[in-house]
Parts: structure tokens; sequence; C-alpha cells
């Protein structure tokens, strides 16, 4: 009896230790073809998502049975970025391609012997068909460990259809007009600017306060301490705009909320990138083909000098493979290609640091370019140039700065610390 | 004799591969990161690139830091809250169920139904009810007519706000309540209405005594929880406006998302020492005596 009982424990324990043994069987013709796993940001709603799909498929098809992308969808962001942060930190890459959001935090990555380090393995002609100054951007002590593919400017969106109900024909170019131009909306009855202080990052407004601070500091102005009088002085413009020319909800508020106001036309100034000028919800609106996309009005010294950054840089992991790494710089270079990137731009509607001849013909696109063309400088925004970690910081603080809890010193003094020089 | 030792040495084989790999799970899921983390709370470390040592200067940093105090502070406020406030609004309505007045069944599955809704869908919810535009404004103004408040917005109703529409939610504890309150003998009951005793005697000199055990296991599970909350407020305010509601999790989480994985690991260390604190005074005030266990011993 106890024999058996033995025989049926011992039976038991490896069935259940089995499976651990078990192995994918390959079929021995499928090990030639290099499968390449893409953790994609640009799927599903995301203005980009049919293009890069279309030339996923189209690289397949051309390089069938030697090598094949797999797009692993990544419709969470916030979800994404947690990804690539845990997987990096646990010593694997999260995919054999990837992308990031290139700042001073995530450039703590190129420490990583995970990622390939583009800067030997990079031709002219293919570097050449990049933006030099994206290149420069991107590097890290001589590393180029992440390549410059989408940036964005980040100008100012005037509902124009809101604006002639209100007797404005122009947009402004002053802070006197701006202002001018905000009390004439609210008498209408909008709310003049979308404003928010939630989220890790108070994104709408972060990006209003860069332009306060550069317009005021010059394009430098973020290698000065947070405590200058250009960042104090944006701080109080700041707060005079959530307080006095947004929706009663700005505090606390998310950039679904901020974006949501807009769309909804209950606010008449918002601020964003290109990436939104495709979206399907922006173009149901009434007001759609009255949007225009202006520069900043100058409330400083300095002027004509755009928002930019860089928004979303392609990573690939560092291999031991040569057929795995020839197979990642393959893709890379079809996908930067110049062809591919006016793909995907006349679609998407987002910026490129690739070089290419497309000109958009969608009027909301050919603002973008216009805008940017005629800008004289470009500068960061504050979450680009400082970080993520200063930015929290900022979006934390600006709620108690509008609520009037702390002044605009104490807010900068704030924000300050949290900068390591 | 030998048969014997044989058999017994064959028992023990066989129990020690049967624990075997829920202990392995229980090491690589528990103990090891348990120790990883306590080693990497004494080192400066940014997740990518080598560890280095750097003694307590973790520690010194987190105690010093205003925001970290404050996350502290809120999750002490959690743990009252949830310990002396949901866990004797779940009693006070499970000793009104267990009397099994009308209807009782469909207000136990009624008062259990939000521990099935996702914590995110709930949050959600109240994110539109809080809003300046929201129901619980439009209310107010109407029977009130007060003005509309950005509660979620405000510094000094956020963590209120947060830690209401957790508070209320009282199904899981209630559940447990009622489950011990069911199995109270009735002829304590039956006694002690022969001697005169009405309902609210009942309650305070018998249901109540029983029910200690259970209210102190339930007291205990609810400041746990309080001590590492941090899906809702996450949700609904990201610790949020300056700090008002953030908590040694949404801490711990927000350096990790700076790369700050050391210092992510100190502020783990803390929520641990703080919980296991918190849970030991209240062993200690209230004892962890049984009268249910004893009688049925």
């Amino acid at each position: 009896m106890l024999k058996k009982r033995n025989l049926i424990a011992t039976l038991l324990m490896v069935c259940l230790l089995f499976p651990l043994m078990a192995q994918g069987q390959t079929d021995s013709s499928a090990q030639k073809e290099v499968e390449l796993r893409w953790a994609s940001i640009w799927v599903g709603a995301d203005s980009k998502a049919p293009a890069v799909e279309a030339l996923v498929e189209q690289f397949n098809a051309e390089n069938a049975g030697k090598i094949k992308v797999v797009i692993e969808p990544q419709p969470d962001y916030n979800a994404y970025e947690q990804k690539v942060r845990t997987s990096l930190a646990a010593g694997q890459a999260p995919a054999d391609i990837f992308t990031i959001k290139f700042n001073p935090t995530t450039a703590t990555f190129y420490q990583s012997n995970l990622l390939m380090d583009f800067a030997q393995k990079m031709d002219d002609g293919w570097k050449n068909t990049f933006d030099s100054g994206s290149i420069e951007q991107s590097k890290v002590n001589g590393m180029l460990k992440s390549l410059p593919m989408e940036t964005a400017i980040l100008p100012i969106w005037y509902n124009m259809d809101a604006f002639r109900r209100a007797g404005i024909s122009t947009l402004p170019t002053t802070k006197n007009e701006m202002f001018a131009a905000f009390d004439r909306l609210k008498a209408s009855g909008i709310a003049p600017t979308s404003q928010m202080t939630g989220d890790t990052n108070a994104w709408t407004s972060m990006i209003w306060f860069s332009h306060f601070a550069v317009s005021l500091g010059g394009p430098n102005v973020w290698d000065k301490p947070f405590t200058d009088p250009a960042f104090v002085e944006a701080a109080n413009l700041l707060k005079r705009m959530i307080t006095d020319y947004s929706t009663s909800d700005a505090v606390g508020l998310g950039a679904g909320g901020s974006g949501g106001h807009f769309l909804a036309g209950r606010t008449a100034v918002f601020s964003n990138g290109p990436w939104y000028a495709g979206r399907a919800d922006l173009a149901a609106t009434p007001f759609f083909n009255s949007i225009k996309i202006g520069g900043f009005p100058a409330v400083g010294p300095y002027q004509d000098i755009m928002i930019s950054r860089l928004q979303a840089n392609i990573c690939a992991a560092a291999t031991r493979d040569k057929a795995r790494e020839a197979a990642i710089l393959d893709f890379l270079k079809f996908l930067t290609s110049p062809s591919s990137i006016a793909k995907i731009a006349e679609t998407s509607g987002a910026m490129f640091a690739i070089k290419t001849d497309y000109r958009p013909v969608k009027d909301l696109q050919k603002q973008f370019y216009d805008v940017n063309a005629s800008a004289k400088t470009t500068a960061f925004d504050l979450e680009a140039a400082l970080g993520a970690e200063v930015t929290l910081e900022f979006a934390q603080q600006l709620g108690a700065l509008a609520l009037g809890r702390i002044s605009a010193e104490e807010f900068c003094r704030l924000v300050d610390r949290k900068i390591e020089r | 004799m030998q048969a014997a030792g044989t058999k017994d040495r064959w028992v023990w084989v066989a129990r020690f591969l049967f624990l075997l790999p829920v202990f392995l799970l229980f090491f690589f899921f528990f103990i090891y990161p348990f120790f990883f983390t306590v080693l990497t709370s004494f080192t400066s470390w940014r997740g990518i690139g080598s560890m280095k040592f750097n003694g307590f200067a973790n520690y010194t940093k987190l105690i010093s830091d205003p925001t970290f105090r404050k996350a502290i502070g809120n999750n002490i406020i959690w743990a009252l809250c949830q310990g002396f406030i949901q866990v004797p609004l779940a009693a006070l309505v499970a000793m009104i169920l267990v009397r099994k007045p009308f209807g009782w069944r469909t207000l136990r599955t009624i008062y259990y139904l939000p521990n099935v809704i996702s914590t995110v869908a709930l949050a959600m919810v109240w994110i539109a009810i809080y809003n300046v535009e929201g129901p619980l404004n439009a209310i107010l103004r109407t029977l009130f007519g007060q003005e509309s408040r950005n509660w979620l917005g405000n510094p000094d109703t956020a963590l209120f706000a947060v830690i209401f529409q957790t508070v209320i939610y009282i199904g899981y504890f209630m559940i447990i309540l009622l489950a011990a309150a069911m199995n109270i003998p009735q002829s304590l009951y039956e006694a002690a209405k022969i001697d005169g005793a009405g309902t609210l005697k009942q309650e305070i000199y018998i249901t109540l005594p029983m029910l200690r055990g259970t209210l102190i296991t339930t007291m205990t599970l609810a400041m746990a929880y309080g001590m590492r909350h941090f899906e809702s407020t996450f949700l609904m305010t990201g610790g949020g406006p300056a700090y008002a509601t953030t908590t040694m999790g949404i801490d711990l989480y927000l350096r990790m998302d700076a790369l700050r994985y050391s210092e992510a690991s100190t502020a783990g260390v803390f929520l641990i020492i703080m919980g296991t604190l918190v849970i030991t005074i209240l062993r200690k005030v209230f004892g962890s005596s049984d009268p249910m266990s004893e009688m049925a011993q």
C-alpha cells in the first residue's frame, strides 16, 4: 500500500515538473528567418498606426524568408514607459526595436550595454538622411544609442470660429493683444485656454510655461537656475492663465480633459504637437477647418522662437548575433528612409527628424510645417530640457501655485531643488 | 524496525517534494525580492549600471524630504480611516443584517457588489462624480446653494475625497463580520432575552464581545491596506495636488519613474517598517483574544 502511494506521489511530481522541460518545436527552414520584435506605441488610435503597419507588411513581404518584423502593440503609453524602464533595470531589452522619449532622464538608458550604439554602425549615406541637429541632440558622450525619429513643435492652436464670434479676426502677437483677446473670449462666454495641472507633466500648461519662459529668458533659458526672474515671471503668467483664463476644473485636470475641452469647443486656445492633427475626433469637430496653428505671442524680449522636442527616438537591442544585428539595421534603414517617413507623415500629420521631400497638402499639417519654417530658432520645452523628475515636481506644485498656496518664487524654488547640476 | 525507518524517510521525502514548488515560488517572488529591496536601499542605483554602497544616505534623504514625510502622514490617516471608520461601519451593517430583516440577502449582495468591480472603473466613476460640473456639486448646489468645488483639485479636500470613495465600500469586511456574527450561538441571545435585555444591550454585551477576534482581524487587514494604499489615489489624483494625497506607495512609484531605484527601495523598506509598526500597536492595544474560539474549545 505504501509502495503504491509512493509510486503515485512520484508520478504526480514528475507530471508537475515535466512541463518545465518542454521546448518549442521549430521548423528547421524557419530558423533561417530572423524574427524581430518591435514593441510599438504606434498602434490602435495613434495616427501613425495605419502607415506603420503597412510599412511593416511591405518590409516583411520584401524580405520574406529572411527577416520578419512582428509588432507587439503597446497602446497604453504609460504602461509602455514602465515596461521599458523595468526591462532595462532587469537586464534585458524590452524588445529588439523600441522607442523612447529622449530627455535627460531617459538619457540614463545610454549607460546600459543593452542598447545598440549606432555611432559606429551608420554609414554617411544613412546618417545624412537625418537632421544633423537632431542627431547631435541624441548623442550622449559620443554614444548614439537611439536614432531621432519623430520630432514635434508645440505651437498654439486657435479656434478661429470662437475668435470670430468674440469679434477677433487676427491672432495676437504681443502680450497685451493676447490678454485683450482672452478678455473678449471670456466676455463672449468661452473659456479662453485649455490648462491642466494633472498627470505627471501637466502637459498643456507645461507647454504654455515653456513658451513664456523661452520668450522671457531666451532659447537657452533652461541652462539658468529655475529661480531666475524669467521663470518667476513665467510662473506668474501661467498662474494668471489658469485662474483667470481657463476652465474651472483646470487644477487637477489631465490631458484627456484639457484636450477634451478644446475638442468640445469649451475652450478657444490649446497647445499640442502635430500628432494631434491626425486624430479622427479632431477632424469631426465643427470648427476643424477653422483651426489656425500659430506661434506664441511675445511676452518677453525674445521672439519667433518655436518650442520643439525629440518626440520619439528609436532604439535597438544590442546583440552579438551578426545576422540579427544586420536584420535590425536593415529594418531601421527601411523605416527611416525618406520614402517610408513620407508615407507616415502624409497620413498622420506627425513630423520627423528625417529629411524628406514630403510637403503636406492637408491644411492643418501644412500649417505646422509653415510655422516651423517661419521660426527663427527652436528651444526645448521644460520636460525635454530638464527631464521627467523636474517636470513631475512642476506639475505637482503647479496646483498649489494656481490655488495661491505658494508664490511664484516659492514655486520656482521648489522646482529648482529637483534639478541636478 | 529498518522497514519503519525507511518508511519514515520516504514520507519526509514526499513531504519535501510536495512543498518544494510552493517554496520555490515563495522564495523567488517574495524572499528574494524582499532582500534585494533591502540591499538596494543601501546603494545608489538608477536601474542601469552598477550599484554603489552609500550606507544610510537614502534613509536620511527620505526622512528629510517633506514630500515623503507627508506620504507617511497620509498613509497613517488612510490606516486610521479604514480601521476606525470603514470596519465599524461594516460591523454595524453586519449586526443589522444578521438579524435577517426583510430583503437582507439582497442588501448583502448590494453592499458587496462594488468589491467585484475593478478599482480602475470605480476611480473613473468617482472622478466624474467629483468633477466641478459633476453630480456631487450639482446636488450640493441645488440642495444647499453651495458653490461648486474642485474636490480633487483642492489640497484641502482631495485627500478626504479619495478616502471617502474607498471607506464607503464596506462589503468585503461586512461579509467577514456577518459570517462571524452568524456563528454566535443563539442560546446566548435567548438567555439575554429571558433576562430582559433589549436588542441594543444584546448587541453591546453579546455580539460585540463575541466578534472581538474577528473585529481585530478585520481592523488589521483594513489598516494594512491603508498603509500600502496606492491604486485609487494614483488614478484619481496622481498624488497631487501639490502632493496633498501622496502615499508611500505613490512616492515609491514616482521615484522608480525617475529611475531612482535605490530611493524607491528605501521607500519600500519604510513601508514595511511602518506597516509592521501600526499592526503591532493595534495588537498591543486591543490584544488578540477571540472569545468565539475560546468558546469553541
